[in-house]
C-alpha cells in the first residue's frame, strides 16, 4: 500500500498538511505535517507533494535501531530507543519526517486522512 | 421517450426536486428536446439556469441531451 | 485566554522605526472580530480627519482575522485597510493565499503601521523576531519578482506580501501582490504602502494556534468537505474558476464593452473560461485550506514578449482588462493581467482607467503626442502596455491618471467625466448596472467606492425584471451586510454562494475556534451592519456631506442606453437613480440626504459616532421610522 501522488494535480491548498496536524498532534499548526508540498513558483509553476513512501532509509541510517518496520510495510519510530540524533530526518530522501516534542522524530503511518481530505486526485490510497 | 438526469446545486435543487440523490432529478423526455424546453416542462425558468456542463463541457440552453445523460446545471451566479 | 487568534499585536511606527509588541484584548477581538471589523474601528478611532492618504498620521492595517489558518471550512484571507486615495473613506481589501494563515502561526492578529519610513523597508517576522529591515535590494522591483528574491533570501517557507513601482510611486490605484498574483487590489491599499516606503512584509510562523474545541471543529470541517466534494457546481469551479462567467456576463448583457460604451462584446469566445483552460493553463491554485481550488495560473507566449507566468485571468480581469479595452485573445488579457500584477495595479481599477483612457483617444480628447507619440487603441497591446508604463511612472499625461480619476478628467476636459466608470473614484467590476438597476444601486453606495464584493444583484435584478426599480434596495441593504462579512471573519465567501456552506456552519465553526457558545448569525450581522454605518461615517467626516451627493456614478450610466446585445435599449434616468437612493437611505434608516441617523446609530450601539456627526452637522433625519432590521434576503419569484 502507498500514497499515490499525482503532482501535476495538486493545487497547493495545504489540507493534507493540515489534517495531518490536526489528526496527529491534535493542533493547528501545518509545520508539524509528515509531508510536504514543494512550491515551483514563478516558474514552472507547479506543486510537487513529497510524501513518506516508507522506503525504509530511515530505518538503515538508525545508529540505535529505534525505526521498525511493522507487519504491514509501515516503518515506526520507537521512542524509548530513540536518542534523537536527527541523522534519519537528515537522510529521508523526501524530507517528511519531522522533529516532535524533545526532538523525537516523527513520521508517516499511512493513516490516510490526508488522501480522504485531497479533493483533487493529487493524494490518493493505493492498497 | 428517454431519460435524463438533471443536476442542481444551490437554489436549482429546491426547484428540482432530485428523487436519485442529494442532488439529482431523473426526468423522462421525448427525444429532440432542448434544455430549456426540458426545463420549462418542469418549471424551471431559464433565468434559474446560469450555464450547464455536460461532465466538464460547457452547454448552453439550446443543448439537445442524449438518452441517459447527466447534466449538471449551475444556479445563477453569486459573483466573484 | 483568547482562543482562535494569534493573541498579539503589532504597532509599528515607520517613520522612527519604533514596533510594539503587545496582546489582543480579548473584549475587542469579540466586538469587532477581525478584518474589515479591525480595520474600520481602527481607521476610525485613530485616523485624524485631515489627514492626507499620503501622510505619516494615515494608518496601514493588516489582520488576519479569525478563521485563517484555524481548519475551518477554509480560513486563508487577510485584510489590508487604510484611507484609502481613491475615495479619502475607509478603505478595505482582502487577499487570499497563504499570507493570513502564516501570520496566525506567527501569532499576531493585526499589525498598524503608521508614519513613513525614511527610507525603503520591509517589515521581517519569524515568530517573536521582528525587524524592520532595509529594503533598498528589492525597491523597484516588481512584486512577483520581489516576492521570489525575498523567498531566495529569507526562506521558501516565508510567507510575502509586497508592492510593486507603481504603489512605490504612488499611484492611487496601486495594490499589494502575494502568492505570485494574488492581490488585495481595490482602495489604493498598496499605494498607502508604498507610499509609506514599505515595500514587503515576510512573515514565518511556526506556532499553533490556540482552538476551544478542535475535535468538534475537524468533525465538522470534514463533513463539509464531504458533502460539497459531489457539489454539482465544484467541478465546474474547479475546472474553470471565476474565467467561466465572461460567456455568461456577454448573454446576459452586463459585460462591460469598450469602456462600458455597451454592454456585449462579441468576440468573447476567446477570452472565455475554454480558451484559459486549453491555450494558458499551467496548474490549478488554491488558497490555504480550500479545496474549491478556483485560482487558476497560466503561462502566456506572444510573439515578440518574453513568456510571462500569471495568476488568471479572473472574471474581473477577464471583463475589464478584456472586451472592456477590446481584446479578444486569451494570451493578450494574460499578459496584461501579468503586466499590472507585476507593476502592481489593481487590474479591476486599472483596467478601468486604461479603457476610460481609450475612450477618450478614441473620441480625441488624449492626442498621440500626449502618448509621446503613441496611440491607445482598443484591443492593442503594445499600446496599452506603453501606457501603463507612462501611469506607473508617472510621465506626461501618466501624472495625472496616476492620481486618479479625478485628476485624469479634469486633465483631459471636454467632458471627460462622463467616462469615467466610478464611484467615489474606484473604478465599477466587470458588470454594467444599466442591464441591472440593483447593481448600479450597489456601486452608487458601496462604502469604498464602486465594487461587487459588498453587493452583487445581477440575478435578483433578472428574476425580478431588469427594468423595474423599486424594491430591490432592501436586498441591497442585505448583502451589503451578509458579503462582507466573510472578509470580516477571513473565510471565502465563495463557500457560502457556491457550494451551499451555510451562514450557520460559519458560524458554528467560529464558536467552536473561540469558545464564544453565544455567539450568533444575529451578532455578526449586526457588527456587519455597524461596520457599514463606521466607514459612512468616517467618510462623511473626512468629505463632508451631504452623503447623496457622493452617491452617483457618471453620466453614461443615467444618460446613455445601451446600444447593442442582449440588454440593447437599457436605460436607466437620473430619475430612477433618485427613486433607489430614496429607498436604500430609507432602508437604511438613513436621513434621505444619506447621512446616517441617531436612531440608527444609536442602535447600534454608535453613540459617539452619533454625536460626532451631529457636532460636524452631518446627522440625517429620519423621514420614516427606522425599520427594527435594516435589510431583507431576496425571495425569488415563485414559478
Amino acid at each position: 500500500m502507498r500514497i499515490q501522488v499525482t503532482a501535476e494535480a495538486c493545487s497547493g491548498c495545504r489540507l493534507c498538511r493540515q489534517v495531518c496536524v490536526v489528526e496527529k498532534f491534535g493542533e493547528v499548526n501545518p509545520r508539524k505535517a509528515r509531508l510536504r508540498i514543494e512550491a515551483r513558483f514563478p516558474v514552472p509553476g507547479r506543486y510537487v507533494p513529497h510524501v513518506c513512501d516508507q522506503c525504509g532509509d530511515c530505518a538503515e541510517a538508525c545508529p540505535t535501531e529505534a525505526i521498525v518496520q511493522r507487519a504491514d510495510g509501515v516503518y515506526e519510530v520507537q521512542p524509548e530507543l530513540c536518542t534523537a540524533c536527527g541523522v534519519c530526518i537528515d537522510v529521508c530522501p523526501e524530507g517528511v519526517m519531522v522533529k516532535g516534542p524533545d526532538d523525537i522524530p516523527f513520521k508517516c503511518d499511512f493513516c490516510w486522512r490526508c488522501t480522504e481530505v485531497c479533493n483533487t486526485g493529487a493524494l490518493v490510497r493505493v492498497e | 421517450m428517454m431519460t435524463v438526469y438533471l443536476k442542481g446545486g444551490g437554489l436549482l435543487r429546491e426547484y428540482l426536486q432530485p428523487d436519485v440523490d442529494e442532488y439529482t432529478r431523473r426526468v423522462e423526455v421525448a427525444e429532440g428536446r432542448t434544455l430549456r424546453q426540458i426545463l420549462e416542462a418542469i418549471g424551471i425558468r431559464p433565468v434559474h439556469v446560469a450555464m450547464a456542463f455536460v461532465g466538464n463541457r460547457l452547454v448552453n440552453l439550446a443543448y439537445v441531451p442524449s438518452d441517459g445523460e447527466t447534466i449538471t446545471l449551475r444556479p445563477p451566479v453569486q459573483g466573484g | 485566554m483568547l482562543k482562535g487568534f494569534g493573541g498579539r499585536q503589532l504597532r509599528i511606527n515607520l517613520s522612527t522605526g519604533e514596533i510594539r509588541t503587545s496582546p489582543l484584548d480579548p473584549t475587542f477581538a469579540r466586538k469587532w472580530l477581525g478584518g474589515r471589523g479591525f480595520v474600520a474601528k481602527i481607521l476610525y478611532d485613530e485616523v485624524p480627519r485631515n489627514a492626507d492618504p499620503f501622510g505619516p498620521e494615515n494608518r496601514l492595517v493588516v489582520t488576519p482575522g479569525v478563521f485563517s489558518g484555524n481548519f475551518g471550512p477554509s480560513g486563508s484571507k487577510c485584510s489590508f485597510g487604510a484611507v484609502s486615495p481613491l475615495s479619502n473613506g475607509e478603505g478595505d481589501s482582502t487577499v487570499g493565499g497563504h499570507f493570513g494563515p502564516e501570520l496566525k502561526f506567527a501569532g499576531y492578529d493585526l499589525i498598524v503601521f503608521q508614519g513613513i519610513s525614511p527610507k525603503p523597508v520591509y517589515l521581517f517576522i519569524d515568530d517573536d523576531r521582528v525587524e524592520l529591515r532595509d529594503a533598498s535590494a528589492y525597491w523597484g522591483q516588481g512584486t512577483m519578482e520581489t516576492e521570489a528574491a525575498l523567498k531566495r533570501d529569507l526562506g521558501e517557507d516565508f510567507e510575502i506580501a509586497a508592492v510593486g513601482p507603481a504603489a512605490e510611486n504612488r499611484v492611487v490605484f496601486a495594490c499589494i501582490g502575494h502568492d505570485y498574483g494574488r492581490q488585495a487590489g481595490r482602495c489604493g491599499v498598496g499605494a498607502v504602502m508604498g507610499g509609506k516606503r514599505l515595500k514587503a512584509i515576510a512573515v514565518r510562523g511556526t506556532r499553533s494556534t490556540p482552538l476551544h474545541d478542535l475535535p468538534t471543529l475537524k468533525e465538522l470541517t470534514l463533513r463539509i468537505i464531504k458533502r460539497t466534494a459531489q457539489h454539482p457546481n465544484m467541478a465546474p469551479w474547479q475546472k474553470y474558476g471565476t474565467a467561466m462567467f465572461v460567456g455568461w456576463s456577454n448573454e446576459h448583457g452586463v459585460y462591460p464593452t469598450h469602456n462600458f460604451q455597451t454592454t456585449y462584446f462579441d468576440r468573447y469566445a476567446g477570452i472565455d473560461g475554454g480558451p484559459l483552460v486549453e491555450r494558458i493553463l499551467v496548474t490549478n491554485k488554491a488558497c490555504f485550506g480550500c479545496w474549491m481550488n478556483c485560482g487558476k495560473y497560466s503561462k502566456v507566449q506572444i510573439e515578440g514578449k518574453d513568456t510571462v507566468y500569471v495568476e488568471g485571468p479572473e472574471y474581473e480581469t477577464g471583463s475589464l482588462c478584456g472586451g472592456n479595452c477590446g481584446f479578444d485573445q486569451i494570451e493578450q488579457v494574460a499578459y496584461v493581467n501579468w503586466l499590472c500584477d507585476t507593476v502592481g495595479i489593481d487590474t479591476m481599477t486599472g483596467g478601468n482607467i486604461i479603457a476610460f483612457a481609450m475612450e477618450c483617444y478614441e473620441k480625441g480628447l488624449i492626442t498621440r503626442e500626449q502618448l509621446e507619440g503613441h496611440e491607445l487603441r482598443w484591443g492593442n497591446l503594445e499600446d496599452v502596455e506603453h501606457f501603463i508604463r507612462m501611469v506607473v511612472e508617472r510621465r506626461g499625461i501618466g501624472e495625472y491618471f496616476a492620481r486618479g480619476y479625478q485628476a485624469a478628467a479634469a486633465y483631459i476636459g471636454g467632458g471627460a467625466e462622463r467616462y469615467t466608470c466610478q464611484v467615489k473614484g474606484q473604478g465599477m467590476s466587470g458588470y454594467d448596472g444599466r442591464g441591472a438597476p440593483a447593481m448600479l444601486l450597489a456601486y452608487m453606495t458601496a462604502d469604498i467606492g464602486a465594487h461587487h464584493n459588498r453587493a452583487w444583484t445581477i440575478t435578483m435584478d433578472e428574476d425580478l425584471g431588469k427594468d423595474v426599480i423599486r424594491g430591490k434596495a432592501k436586498v441591497v441593504v442585505h448583502l451589503q451586510h451578509i458579503r462582507p462579512l466573510f472578509d470580516t471573519i477571513s473565510s471565502c465567501r465563495l463557500f457560502w454562494g457556491e457550494i451551499d456552506v451555510t451562514d450557520q456552519e460559519h458560524i458554528d465553526a467560529i464558536k467552536l475556534m473561540t469558545g464564544w457558545d453565544d455567539f450568533t448569525l444575529e451578532e455578526a450581522m449586526r457588527l456587519s451592519e455597524r461596520i457599514w454605518n463606521l466607514n459612512r461615517a468616517h467618510f462623511l467626516e473626512r468629505n463632508g456631506g451631504p452623503g447623496r451627493k457622493f452617491d452617483y456614478p457618471n453620466a453614461r450610466f443615467y444618460e446613455e442606453a445601451v446600444p447593442s446585445g442582449p440588454a440593447k435599449g437599457a436605460r436607466l434616468t437620473l430619475a430612477d437613480l433618485d427613486v433607489m437612493l430614496d429607498e436604500y437611505y430609507a432602508a437604511r434608516g438613513w436621513g434621505l440626504d444619506g447621512n446616517p441617523s441617531r436612531e440608527v446609530l444609536e442602535d447600534l450601539g454608535l453613540e459617539d459616532v452619533a454625536t460626532n456627526l451631529e457636532r460636524a452637522g452631518l446627522l440625517g433625519q429620519l423621514s420614516a421610522p427606522l425599520p427594527p432590521v435594516r435589510g431583507e434576503k431576496y425571495k425569488p419569484k415563485a414559478f
